[in-house]
């Protein structure tokens, strides 16, 4: 995979970029050395476009990638501001003292105001970069190292040494400190800007204010030097990200401000105590899309499973999600989605109960749904576990995937009376697929085609993994949000038992083997 | 306008016979009363007494004033171990001396023997020195402003100034001043701890020294009856010269400056007029003012500023003019026949302005203040009764102006001032304020 830099158009036309550099620049109060706007005369992006090496990529999908690359500049990318800066120490020292106590010279406070023209080039860079995007929560582009090799800075002033070495100096260091701190919270902005239209935050400024005496160093410098997104579209000047509110419209979907703030509320009734757990509706879920590949019959999937928490890992955790190549999402469901189990346990009252379900087994009848009462009941020891178990389960299960794939039901289900009957009450038990999920679950909101959770967990947790996402009440693991004993009065009654022997032992054993892992666990922590 | 915290450190200043005119940071005064008068901006409300000869207090609201909130105040209080007794009522307060205008230098004069200071009960020293305390907090940003002074010796003034505030770096800053006046020249040192900030300012004024000839020039330099000044031998002007100097230990920043004051003196007879010239060598900024007192009731000053290094330029024009209200022909003729009678009192050696002892005497006793912070010449000077308001008035080169109205209405002091931008056609209003103070 080769990156194709189309840098000619960058260098053709920049008066949009200066003019947004600018407006930028100026934004953010400035120190009270610079007395005038700092105006951005020329800049100039080079012939030579930065040279860009994959290292990994960790999660690839059409709104969503991660990746590490290396990425090193050599090129004649140029940038010239112009200011005027007040000449008189004693003056900018005093206008930043109040007048009670400060000495109130006659005159020896006096301003004088000198021009300054300040040039950057010559830029080094090299360094490794973990670029993480996602539609939904933007750009994220961090720098493991610094990439700041050299820079020159070129000054109405070069003519006197000291100044000279002294702007060269703090230049640069103000400029290590932009790539590794504030440029990553910039990009991530921007992104949120150019592609959530509803993302709204007028009030957050471009730049992040500095607290230096000396010429602020542009920040937007650089991330232009390699505008280009995964998808290998070039952005030309006029794409770029501009900071007003009007968006042009984007062929993908994007999600509204409605659309999160139904998120989030659902969000915030799973993590407080709240009764009613809002409904989401006309949502289409991607699990849907995975499921009906399998599973026919499906009328009314449910969405499942992830909370937002999980999300959060799954983006976060770069790291874990880079594992190594196409095989990890086989095999392995990683440990932040682990960690998001955990994070929705914690939870622990009423509301759907999530369910993952990873296929490590061969494809059973699916008819023989009714036995998810029984499956529940059959392991009531694991799920109080410490919430490490989960995650252990979790990797023991998917361990097995390719010996054995074996379907998994991971019901998460919050409260007591996971009566969950054999009728198929789904009752919390938003499914991710299931053939029995003609009934509206009882207990709680009433659609049951409403959304729990939020697609964006969904896409960040469950990558396109080859697994047979399936329900089937045989094989099915409950995990209990709540670790209280009280939640373990299954009623197992129902028709399901008679066909569900053999589940319930395979249950079992596989019970018997979590705790083993549990323990060994424990005792390695 | 003067706050009344100012004011009576004012009066303080003058009962402790400290010439507050004779130093280096006030050379420019006359000037910068009239040409940069500050002008309030949004709504400010004060309330101050004088609840005792030594104890003073304010409290002030500013409405959309200040960048600090919508709504901010202000406490202070001041003791002072001298008693001060001036009109403290806002309806009696002498306008003239709560609203700066053209200042009027008075002639040099020796500073008092320091044996007279001394006070001796049953072969002891009794004698304490003036000190005033005070002291300022502003809310909400919980700024606490502190000042201490003291009258150490007939020539010299301690003082120290503190700030605290914690958006200040260290929490704040100390400011010590070291004043000395010998009347012919004065010296004031000062270190600040924010930045160690050391500097030095001196004024020396050519030409008599009034230490010489102590025991009989102060007699002859005093005028005894309005008119009949010994004009002879009072100087008709004052030249002075200045230099400043600062120096930042810390920060390595420091400044110089230099200055001259020509100033006509009350002895003077036709217009009073003060020219200043202020030179910063480092930065090149020259800086040269001229005011006149064109009448009774008018003052006139404009500066122009030059730098010869970036040729930046610079004029301001500004006038000072008040307002009397009309009176009926008899009383006119009525005042005049009561300050030709009423014998000057002579409580200092200040001359005596006879418009404004009428005033003086009328509401309390004591206190040459009024007489010293008045106008010059006794035939000039409007009662103060008469004074309906004071209108000032500035432009400058980039038709940048300032608007202010001062006076008292129906006993309370209002000021009420404009800054307009002529340049910027869709603002033109840059600001509009009005300050209301009551005292008691």
């Amino acid at each position: 995979m080769a990156f194709n830099f189309n840098w000619s158009p960058l260098i053709a036309d920049t008066v949009r970029a200066r003019e947004m550099l600018t407006t930028a620049l100026n934004k953010s109060p400035k120190p009270p050395i610079i007395v005038d706007d700092i105006i951005v005369t020329e800049l100039n992006l080079g012939k030579q476009p930065p040279d860009l090496e994959i290292l990994e990529i960790g999660d690839l999908a059409e709104d969503r990638f991660r990746g590490i690359f290396k990425m090193s500049y050599g090129g004649d990318a140029f940038l010239t501001l112009k200011t005027r800066v007040q000449a008189n120490p004693l003056n900018t020292y005093l206008s930043t003292r109040p007048d009670f106590a400060s000495p109130q010279p006659l005159a020896a406070a006096s301003g004088l105001t000198i021009p300054l023209q300040i040039t950057l080039s010559e830029f080094r860079l090299s360094g490794f970069v973990i670029l993480v995007f996602s539609k939904q929560k933007g750009l994220t582009l961090v720098f493991r190292n610094d990439p700041l090799e050299s820079l020159k800075v070129s000054s109405t002033f070069d003519s006197i040494p000291f100044v000279r070495d002294y702007l060269q100096r703090v230049i640069e260091e103000q400029l290590r400190v932009l790539f590794m701190e504030d440029l990553p919270a910039i990009l991530h902005r921007l992104s949120l800007r150019l592609w959530s239209p509803d993302y709204c935050d007028p009030s957050d400024p471009i730049i992040p204010r500095k607290e230096d005496e000396t010429i602020p160093i542009d920040p937007l410098a650089s991330p232009l030097q390699e505008p280009v997104d995964w998808l290998e579209t070039v952005f030309g000047d006029d794409s770029i990200p501009s900071t007003s509110m009007d968006n042009r419209s984007e062929p993908h979907a994007t999600f509204s401000q409605k659309s999160l703030q139904h998120l989030s509320t659902l969000n915030d009734s799973q993590r407080t105590l709240a009764l009613a757990t809002p409904s989401i509706r006309e949502v289409v879920f991607r699990a849907w899309a995975v499921v009906s590949d399998r599973s026919s019959g499906i009328q009314t999937p449910h969405a499942p499973i992830l909370s937002r928490a999980s999300s959060a890992y799954g983006s976060g955790s770069s790291t874990y999600s880079m594992v190594s190549g196409a095989g990890s999402e086989a095999s392995r469901p990683t440990l932040s989605t682990a960690s998001s189990y955990t994070y929705s346990r914690s939870g622990g009252r009423q509301r759907k109960p999530k369910r993952r379900v990873i296929d490590l087994r061969k494809k059973k009848d699916e008819a023989v749904k009714e036995d998810d009462a029984i499956t529940n009941s059959s392991t009531p020891e694991p799920t109080i576990a410490p919430s490490s178990a989960p995650s252990v389960m979790l990797e023991s299960i998917s361990e097995e995937g390719p010996k054995s794939p074996r379907s998994l039901n991971f019901e998460l289900s919050p409260t007591a009376p996971v009566t969950v009957h054999a009728s198929g009450s789904k009752a919390r038990v938003p499914k991710v697929e299931t053939e029995e999920t003609a009934q509206p679950p009882p207990a709680y909101t009433p659609p049951d085609t409403d959304v729990h959770d939020f697609t964006k967990p969904t896409f960040t947790e469950k990558p396109r993994r080859p697994l047979h996402l399936k329900t089937t009440s045989t094989g099915s693991i409950p995990l209990l949000r709540s670790l209280s004993a009280d939640r373990l009065t299954f009623s197992p009654e129902g028709p399901g038992s008679s066909g569900g022997i053999l589940e319930q032992a395979w249950l079992r054993k596989m019970a018997r083997e979590i705790k083993r892992r549990v323990d060994e666990e424990r005792l390695r922590a | 306008m003067l706050d009344f915290m100012d004011y009576i450190q004012q009066a303080f200043y003058h009962s402790s016979r400290w010439n507050i005119d004779n130093s280096y940071s006030g050379l420019n005064a006359t000037a910068q009363s009239i040409l940069e008068f500050p002008i309030p901006k949004g709504l400010r409300l004060n309330v101050s007494s004088l609840g005792t000869p030594h104890f003073s207090s304010s409290y002030t609201i500013s409405l959309a004033g200040t960048s600090a909130g919508p709504v901010t105040g202000q406490l202070s209080y001041l003791y002072s171990s001298l008693p001060l007794t001036v009109p403290s009522r806002s309806s009696t307060i002498p306008l003239s001396a709560i609203v700066r205008g053209y200042r009027h230098l008075r002639p040099l004069r020796a500073p008092d023997n320091p044996r007279d200071w001394e006070v001796w009960h049953r072969g002891r020293r009794v004698d304490e020195r003036d000190t005033l305390l005070y002291g300022r907090i502003f809310l909400p940003t919980s700024r606490l402003e502190a000042l201490w002074l003291r009258r150490t010796t007939p020539t010299q003034m301690l003082q120290v100034r503190g700030v605290s505030d914690a958006s200040l770096p260290n929490g704040g800053s100390l400011l010590g001043v070291v004043h000395n006046d010998h009347g012919k020249y004065s010296t004031e040192y000062l270190f600040s701890s924010d930045s160690a900030l050391l500097g030095a300012r001196t004024l020396y004024n050519v030409g008599h020294d009034p230490r010489q000839k102590q025991d009989d020039s102060s007699e002859e330099l005093m005028p005894t009856r309005a008119g009949t000044t010994a004009a002879s031998t009072a100087p008709p002007s004052l030249f002075s010269m200045g230099v400043e100097v600062y120096y930042g230990l810390l920060n390595k920043s420091g400044g110089m400056s230099t200055g001259l004051r020509f100033t006509t003196l009350p002895a003077y007879l036709a217009f009073p007029y003060t020219m200043t010239l202020t030179l910063n060598p480092l930065m090149g900024n020259l800086s040269s003012t001229y005011a006149v007192k064109a009448g009774k009731y008018l003052a006139l000053s404009s500066r122009f500023d030059f730098n010869f290094y970036s040729y930046e330029s610079g004029v301001l024009v500004g006038c000072e003019l008040w307002r009397l209200r009309k009176r009926a022909p008899l009383e006119r003729i009525n005042d005049a026949v009561k300050t030709s009678e009423t014998p000057p009192s002579a409580t200092m050696e200040d001359f005596v302005n006879p418009a404004m002892d009428k005033a003086a005497e009328e509401e309390q006793a004591g206190g040459g203040l009024l007489r010293s912070l008045g106008h010059g010449f006794p035939s000039q000077a409007p009662a103060d009764e008469d004074v309906v308001g004071v209108l000032k008035a500035r432009v400058d080169q980039d038709w940048k102006i300032g608007l202010l109205w001062e006076g008292r209405f129906k006993e309370l002091l209002c000021s009420v001032g404009a800054s307009l931008d002529l340049k910027r056609r869709e603002k033109i209003f840059a600001g509009v304020g009005l300050e209301v103070q009551y005292s008691n």
